[in-house]
């Protein structure tokens, strides 16, 4: 008897310590001052790669806009965090005061949504996403996102400029409607160069696609990265096109360089992504984030918001500008003078409408029409690309 | 429990918790983080509000499962580390029903099924392991962490195969369940009451089957001593599948909740790692059923909290696993020290 | 080395194991320990070796007071402990146990310590091969192996705890001659045991304990009566047993081989009638214990049939043997018989009724206290089997015979018990004998198989090589036959 009481009375005071432990409850912060916006990055802050860019485009706002100021959670994915939902840390960042939360990848679609749906007084910018193109959007989400086909068309036309062998590896991240979006722009590059610079035959291009199956690489759950690319090099792939979230290929490339080998490499996502590997790479398409952050979270204090789906492109004027160009293009320093006077063509070609890579005839990798003879791609359809294009090798979805 | 058993215990515990303190003290010192910062931030981001306390349970509640199942487990002897796996396989089988519920209007039915489903497929996966063992005389620990693997491949395999979402291929899990398969949650706190009854019933159970029934007494004397249990007219085989079942079947509960109440599709992490954790949970909590959920509670605040460091003060909080790690390495210490006194006396450290 | 115990307090709870022992061994001396089950002799002798830590008193070694707290500080003090069970490592070799706890650092030192072993083994005259795996080997020749070991660790008090039971004659007396070699050397032994006979033989002097304290000292020659007045308070009685006509035969071994223990087991032929009592004699692992697995069960004959009252049961298991009334206890208390870990209450709920899904703890307790009181077992319901003396363990297994069986095997069952425990025991299954029950029993006590026994066998090599009644016999002739002489 005596034990049974002592063994309620523990497992009382055990919980009763439990629930008297947190004092206050959610209260409303309002602080109105400054503009604290929270930022979710799918990956590390300092990957030099997709979330090193966010990153750097939330740092921009704070230099930009007086009293705005970042709060970041990074590596918010399932195999980092476990245990830890995008709801979650919504939570976390309204506590602190968050009134816009930018999440960054395409796989937080879902848990931000749900926030977005439990919290309508916190704005939502969920950057990759098509909610709103779908209509399952509350009104306090919004989709953000660069059109960087034309990045990876110029990324895809220089590796064309460069490559001996013909061979272009490309590698890939999952596979979705942006992946091979992006997958077949940069086709659509080197198929142009090689075309219209070099004049060869289309048919001698070869441009592999190999996906690893997540935004990087994630060890025993995702296909390795580094041997993806080790692999393409060993087979004759000289020039590899970077279509993940981290730079493992800039690394497997130098080492090849450094075993006397043709390697080339062209990064994905950041500026500065080029930065130590002159001997190898060719040039970064990258994001800039700050100036698509600095209109929505100007949107939001003048009062101006709307759940909208904006797919900012680069500054024509000038790819590199930071100030108004949300995609842009800086070379790289194993890019030979020729090619960067043919890429600048190039880009003043697009820029002028001269040349638009995505009009028909377009066919798709299985034969069927993508864009009728003539047609120009709509953003719709540029977005909602169904499969790789006709002339790339590689899956267009899982198997 | 006697009362200086529970002083022991408690005693054990406090020395515990104060060498993992120790520990990452010192490695905090040694990163040069600030220190009481980072334990001011932990705590406050794992307690500091009614919703951060729910995130809490969240975690808390599978977490707690896993460690019950252990409890009958470990009772007989057997380390189930295939405890992971099953997680995995329990969550693979929930998820499996609850996609033909998809379309249905009989939700709630599906949810219940998921359940069952849950424990099935958790179950099915230590029966596995126990077989290896009784009748193939494989280690557990090795069969485990083999099914670990190939638990693990089939989840990764569904996720970017058969149950793929249309027309893509990622490792970021399946298409996410329509909300009526959720699990309801309250509103206060977003906890699921489902959750967290399964748990307390979990804790419950085990402590009245552990003590009460002739199945705990059958576990602890195979436990202890098989020979002898034999001679007592016990077969140890029968009684360590049946451990190996309930533990799978908890374990499995844990996996559908964490698809059902957590992440509300499939995904390769789907485990979390709370199976793994929950191993250590319970060597802390000295393989007590009172004291399990205490500890699993303390991880479960360090799991939520952890996340705090790199937002306030820009640090990794893979430093969470560096403290896990330090309570791994106390546990081990404890459990020597534990020793040590037992060859000294041979005392009632047992219930 | 001299070695003083003074006031010696070692506490369990309530129960005063040791309560205030004081004492004296002198060099070069083999100085015995007698007392009855639960005296305290165990725990004074865990004190001694650091194994154990007492409550208050203290120790003086050579006139200088010692604190020590591991076996290991004992053992470079000079201590060094034989424990009742052997504390080895059944899957090592002899060599390598041997060299545990001595051999460290990286390199492998195995020449140096097989010479050191064979050495020592040569000077005490022990034929152990240093390549066989301790799970291989007798218990005498485990504990030839620990003093070998306790030598070489070069200490100066060694302290046996019934070393007697369970081994055979001979190689008690080589035990003995080397006890009597190492206090030639000036060392001193400190013999804990139940047998006079043995104690008597060899020790120059010895101390009664009885409930924890000192009852009486005395030096050789001894008194035997007064002996036992000191440990007993009384005179057990002594008995006898020698049953002429017999039942029916009940168990029936027909040309039965069986590997197994130490040399198996070959072509044995074996009735056992019913409320006979059979002895087995023979050295330890001459194939007595495979013959009482084979009759419980436990073991699958190779060869040959087992019959149980007219019913073939070679492929049957142990359980089903059980349901048939056999009832098997092993010698390995804590190994085989008991469960460490769980309590006397725990063990007796354990045996209740098997379809019942809640257990009963009220009623197992009230069946713990009412078997310990009629087993006279010292202890509490809640204690631990491996906190029971050594004696009252054995009382312990002893308290869960069924009420009826048809037939009990019995490993060594008054191992470790006293002289008045064990004729109080041998009381207590002669009754069963009235009601018909046949036990067969296995002992290395010749006398005991004499006295207990209707009928005794002996086993050498793994043969049966002589059956008889015990009345026609004499422990003589009984212990050439166990060494193969017939
Ligand atoms: N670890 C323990 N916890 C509780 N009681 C103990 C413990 N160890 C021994 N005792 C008790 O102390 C008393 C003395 O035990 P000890 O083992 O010294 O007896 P002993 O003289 O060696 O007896 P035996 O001849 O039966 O071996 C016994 O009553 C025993 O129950
Ligand atoms: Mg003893």
């Amino acid at each position: 008897m005596n034990k049974i009481f002592l063994r309620i009375l523990s497992i009382f005071w055990f919980w009763i310590l439990i629930w008297a432990l947190p004092t206050h409850p959610i209260t409303a912060t309002a602080a109105e001052k400054p503009f604290i916006f929270g930022l979710l990055l799918v990956g590390p802050y300092n990957d030099h790669g997709y979330s090193q860019a966010h990153y750097e485009g939330g740092q921009y706002v704070e230099r930009k806009i007086a009293g705005a100021k970042m709060i970041y959670i990074d590596k918010v994915n399932p195999a980092d965090r476990p245990g830890i939902t995008i709801p979650q840390l919504v939570d976390d960042l309204m506590e602190k005061g968050a009134r816009l939360v930018i999440a960054n990848s395409d796989d937080m679609k879902d848990g931000i949504r749900e926030a977005a749906s439990m919290h309508p007084k916190i704005y939502f910018v969920h950057v990759s996403g098509d909610d709103v193109l779908t209509g399952k959007a509350p009104q306090n989400l919004m989709n953000l996102f660069g059109r960087m086909e034309y990045g990876k068309m110029m990324a895809g036309f220089v590796a064309a400029l460069t490559t001996k062998t013909g061979k272009i590896g490309y590698l890939g991240p999952l596979i979705n409607e942006e992946t091979r979006r992006l997958a077949s722009s940069a086709y659509l590059g080197a198929r142009h160069a090689w075309e219209n610079v070099l004049h060869k035959d289309p048919a001698d291009l070869k441009f592999q696609v190999t996906w690893i199956g997540f935004w990087f690489n994630i060890p025993g759950v995702t296909t390795d990265p580094t041997q993806v690319a080790h692999n393409f090099y060993n087979n004759g792939y000289d020039v590899v096109i970077s279509g993940i979230d981290t730079t493992e290929a800039i690394g497997v490339a130098q080492q090849k360089r450094l075993e006397g080998k043709d390697a080339w490499v062209v990064p994905y996502d950041y500026i500065g992504a080029c930065e130590g590997a002159s001997e190898v790479c060719l040039g970064v398409p990258y994001f800039n984030w700050g100036p698509g952050y600095v209109d929505c979270i100007q949107a939001v204090i003048s009062g101006d918001w709307k759940s909208e789906w904006v797919w900012r492109g680069p500054d024509w004027q000038d790819i590199n500008r930071p100030d108004t160009s949300t995609i842009g293009f800086v070379t790289g320093a194993a890019l030979p003078a020729s090619a960067k006077q043919s890429l600048n063509a190039f880009i003043k070609e697009l820029g002028a409408g001269k040349t638009n890579l995505l009009k028909g005839p377009l066919f798709y990798q299985d034969g069927s029409i993508f864009l009728k003879d003539g047609e120009i791609a709509s953003d719709q359809q540029i977005w909602y690309m169904r499969q790789l294009l006709e002339g790339m090798q590689g899956a267009s979805s899982a198997k | 429990m006697k009362p200086k058993l529970l002083l022991r215990y408690s005693k054990e515990l406090i020395l515990t918790l104060a060498v993992v303190f120790l520990f990452t003290t010192i490695i905090l010192l040694v990163t040069g983080a600030p220190v009481l910062a980072v334990y001011y931030h932990i705590f406050k981001g794992s307690l500091g509000s009614w919703a951060k306390f729910g995130h809490v349970i969240k975690t808390w509640i599978p977490l707690t499962l896993c460690a019950c199942g252990l409890l009958y487990t470990f009772r007989i002897g057997l380390w189930n580390i295939g405890v992971e796996g099953q997680v995995m396989m329990g969550a693979i089988f929930a998820t499996a029903v609850l996609r033909f519920g998809v379309e249905s209007h009989f939700s709630e039915l599906y949810l219940f099924l998921s359940i069952l489903a849950g424990i099935a497929g958790g179950a099915i996966w230590a029966l596995i392991a126990g077989y290896l063992k009784t009748a193939g005389g494989v280690n557990e620990i090795f069969a485990g962490l083999g099914l670990n693997f190939v638990a693990q491949a089939i989840i990764l395999w569904l996720i970017f195969g058969p149950w793929k979402r249309p027309g893509i291929a990622s490792m970021s899990g399946t298409e996410l369940f329509p909300k009526a398969l959720w699990l309801p949650s309250t509103f206060l706190l977003r906890i699921s009451p489902i959750g967290i009854f399964s748990a307390f019933a979990a804790i419950i159970l085990t402590a009245l089957m552990l003590r009460y029934t002739r199945i705990g007494l059958c576990l602890k004397a195979v436990g202890n001593n098989p020979k002898a249990a034999y001679l007592f007219g016990v077969k140890p085989q029968p009684y360590m599948l049946l451990a190996m079942i309930f533990a799978g079947g908890f374990s499995g509960v844990a996996g559908c909740l964490q698809v059902t109440d957590v992440y509300h599709r499939l995904l390769p992490a789907i485990s979390s790692n709370y199976g793994y954790l929950a191993l250590l949970v319970v060597m802390l909590g000295n393989f007590n059923v009172w004291i399990s959920p205490a500890v699993a509670f303390f991880f479960a605040c360090l799991n939520i909290g952890s996340v705090q460091l790199p937002m306030m003060l820009q640090l990794d909080s893979s430093l969470s696993g560096v403290i896990q790690g330090a309570s791994v390495l106390a546990a081990l210490g404890m459990q020597a020290w534990r020793m040590r006194i037992r060859s000294n006396e041979v005392g009632a450290f047992y219930e | 080395m001299r070695v003083e115990v003074h006031d010696i307090h070692k506490h369990y709870g309530p129960v005063r194991a040791n309560d205030g022992i004081t004492l004296t061994i002198e060099p070069g001396r083999i100085h015995g320990i007698l007392g009855e089950n639960g005296a305290g002799k165990t725990t004074l002798m865990k004190i001694l070796a650091g194994y154990t830590r007492k409550t208050s008193g203290y120790l003086c070694m050579d006139q200088v007071p010692v604190d020590y707290r591991t076996p290991t500080e004992a053992s470079q003090l000079g201590i060094g402990m034989l424990y009742q069970d052997p504390l080895d490592f059944p899957f090592l070799s002899v060599l390598e146990n041997f060299m545990i706890g001595q051999a460290v650092g990286l390199a492998n030192q195995k020449k140096y310590y097989r010479k050191k072993f064979d050495s020592l083994a040569a000077d005490f005259d022990f034929a152990l091969r240093p390549n066989v795996q301790v799970n291989r080997l007798t218990i005498g020749e485990r504990q030839q192996l620990e003093i070998l070991r306790l030598l070489s660790l070069g200490i100066q008090v060694l302290i046996l705890d019934e070393p007697t039971t369970g081994i055979t004659n001979v190689q008690k007396d080589y035990l003995f001659s080397a006890l009597k070699k190492m206090t030639s050397e000036g060392k001193s032994i400190i013999l804990v045991s139940h047998k006079l006979k043995d104690v008597e033989a060899v020790c120059n002097q010895l101390t009664v304990l009885r409930r924890g304290k000192v009852t009486g000292e005395m030096k050789a020659p001894f008194d035997t009566d007064i002996l036992l007045e000191m440990m007993f308070g009384q005179t057990p009685i002594p008995f006898n047993r020698c049953l002429q006509e017999s039942g029916r035969t009940i168990l029936e071994l027909d040309n039965v081989s069986a590997p197994g223990g130490r040399s198996g087991l070959s072509d044995c032929n074996i009735r056992i009638r019913q409320g006979e009592v059979v002895g087995l004699a023979g050295l330890e692992g001459s194939g007595q214990d495979v013959f009482l697995r084979i009759a419980a069960g436990l073991l699958r004959p190779a060869g040959g049939s087992v019959m149980l009252k007219d019913k073939r049961m070679n492929a049957k298991d142990y359980h089903c043997f059980k349901h048939s009334g056999v009832f098997f206890q092993p010698s390995s208390r804590l190994e085989e018989g008991l469960i460490s870990g769980c309590s006397v209450t725990e063990h007796f709920a354990l045996q209740s009724d098997h379809k019942k899904f809640v257990t009963k703890w009220s009623d197992a307790t009230s069946d713990a206290k009412k078997k310990m009181t009629e087993f006279r077992i010292i202890g509490r319901p809640d204690s631990l089997a491996e906190s029971l003396s050594g004696g009252n363990q054995q009382r312990l297994l002893l308290s869960f015979l069924p009420r009826n069986p048809l037939l009990l095997l019995l490993e060594n069952p008054t191992r470790g018990l006293d002289m008045e425990s064990s004729s109080w025991v041998w009381q207590h299954l002669h009754k069963y004998c009235s009601d018909n029950t046949t036990i067969v029993f296995s002992s290395s006590d010749l006398d005991e198989i004499i006295m207990a026994a209707d009928r005794v066998l002996v086993f050498f090599n793994g043969k049966m090589i002589k059956d008889t009644r015990t009345c026609e016999t004499s422990s003589y002739e009984l212990g050439l036959a166990i060494a193969g002489k017939r």
